[in-house]
């Protein structure tokens, strides 16, 4: 007689076998399998969930005030003027002033924990109207997106590492990279925020990688999150930052791009 | 009421943000219980949530109608919650000694000031499941909750991780395993 394995019991006992029927037979004819069975659902059963935290009825309500500002209202795609979102308007809305604060704060957060390159980003912002300000954001959102280039790029070509050097730059930057992200979500540039936001998903995935980064994790990263694609978007909005700072520039911008 | 959740989602998506509140207020508590089993703490369930709804809201265009929404967030919760114990577990630091020692899978009983020996029993086996629990993979570990506490499917479990659904047998099977040898020593002293 053939016996059943842990398997073919586990399942039994879960209602998944394929022939239950010929199991339960088998059960009350064979002791030895009877037996495992037994000792099976003695341990199964005192295998207890943990007792659930009891929310009340307004839980759902204060979940979404929690999250109610954090989302904006879906409407049907509408052009929008290249970059709209960082032209502030003459008479100065609230909310595009309260972004550009919040963009000035990050410029200096980057700064804090990035080399200096070339003049410092505050230093362009002399004549203290709106084209400093703008001048700022875009130098520093170029910065970020240089730097997540420069690690999509070393992710492609990583070797595996039990070494962490690529998940402590993905933790510095994704801080970073919420503070952008909700910015512009707030402004409405959706292409920008569903790439700052694919962005994110990535560096959460490096940054938390528990064991260093095997070659089948980096890999699987490469198939699930599309790395490759994200290389794209990323130089692509690089350049299109770097193409609206160098008028206002006057002088030729760094370059700060790797090749593969 | 599944109906009524397209409907809702349908005004969502026309531009009705609120309406997105009647949705997070029907679905959060189960959101919430998924969420606490697997990540074993009330406030990462509850940021998990929080998550889970607003990954839910951005991903909403992709919602298909033949779903529900019930099921899609739940989905999305797990997945939420399994993030957030890969993370922890990156951030934990392994405390050996006082409690448990794990290369021996002894557990120290409570105090003999506890009280009967069937409670003593009884904190020893939670004990040793907690202890038990965590040497599981995140994925081991969500497949089991998913499949013995929530009763859920093969084929449900596999949607949630999204794994194939041999993967994700076959993580309940060795969490059942692992489990069931870290009760043994139970066994051999009852």
């Amino acid at each position: 007689m053939k016996h059943l394995n842990e398997e073919e019991l586990i399942d039994y006992y879960y209602g998944e076998s394929s022939s239950p029927a010929a199991i339960g037979d088998h059960l009350r004819e064979c002791g030895e399998c009877s037996e495992s069975y037994v000792a099976l659902e003695r341990d199964l059963a005192e295998i207890k969930p943990l007792p659930v935290p009891q929310r009340d009825a307004a839980y759902g309500a204060q979940v979404w005030d929690a999250i109610r500002s954090s989302v904006a209202v879906k409407e049907a795609p509408q052009k929008k003027l290249r970059f709209g979102w960082l032209s502030l308007h003459p008479m100065g809305s609230l909310a595009a002033v309260a972004i550009a604060c919040l963009l000035i704060a990050a410029a200096f957060f980057v700064g804090r924990q990035w080399e200096h390159r070339g003049a410092p980003p505050v230093a362009v912002n002399d004549g203290g109207g709106e084209q400093g300000r703008e001048r700022v954001v875009l130098l520093v959102l170029g910065d970020h997106l240089d730097r997540s280039e420069r690690l999509l790029v070393e992710l492609k070509h990583a070797a595996p590492s039990t070494e962490a050097p690529l998940q402590a730059e993905a933790r510095d930057l994704l801080s970073a990279n919420r503070l952008y992200r909700e910015s512009v979500k707030q402004a409405g540039d959706p292409v920008l925020a569903a790439a700052l936001d694919h962005l994110g998903r990535v560096l959460t995935e490096v940054a938390n990688e528990p064991a260093g980064l095997s070659q089948a994790r980096l890999d699987e990263l490469q198939k699930e999150m599309n790395t490759d694609g994200l290389l794209f978007e990323v130089r692509v909005l690089r350049s299109r930052v770097q193409e609206d700072v160098e008028p206002k520039s006057g002088t030729s911008p760094v370059t700060k791009g790797v090749s593969i | 009421m599944e109906g009524n959740d397209h409907a809702i989602v349908r005004a969502v998506l026309a531009g009705d943000k609120d309406a997105y509140g009647a949705l997070v207020t029907r679905h959060s508590q189960n959101v919430f219980r998924v969420a606490f089993r697997i990540t074993g703490d009330e406030a990462d369930a509850d940021e998990v949530v929080q998550e889970a709804f607003l990954r839910g809201y951005q991903r909403l265009e992709g919602f298909e109608s033949r779903s529900e929404f019930g099921t899609w967030i739940y989905r999305i919760a797990v997945n939420c919650a399994l993030n957030m114990i890969n993370k922890r577990k990156v951030e934990a630091t392994y405390q050996i000694g006082e409690e448990t020692d794990p290369l021996q899978q002894q557990v120290q009983v409570a105090d003999s000031s506890a009280g009967p020996e069937r409670t003593l029993l009884s904190r020893e086996i939670e004990s040793l499941q907690t202890e038990a629990m965590k040497h599981l993979t995140a994925t081991e570990r969500t497949a089991f909750i998913l499949r013995h506490m929530e009763d859920r499917s093969t084929t449900e479990i596999a949607a949630a991780l999204e794994i194939a659904p041999n993967a994700a047998k076959q993580a309940v099977f060795r969490a059942v395993q692992k489990l069931r040898r870290s009760l043994a020593p139970l066994r051999v002293n009852p």
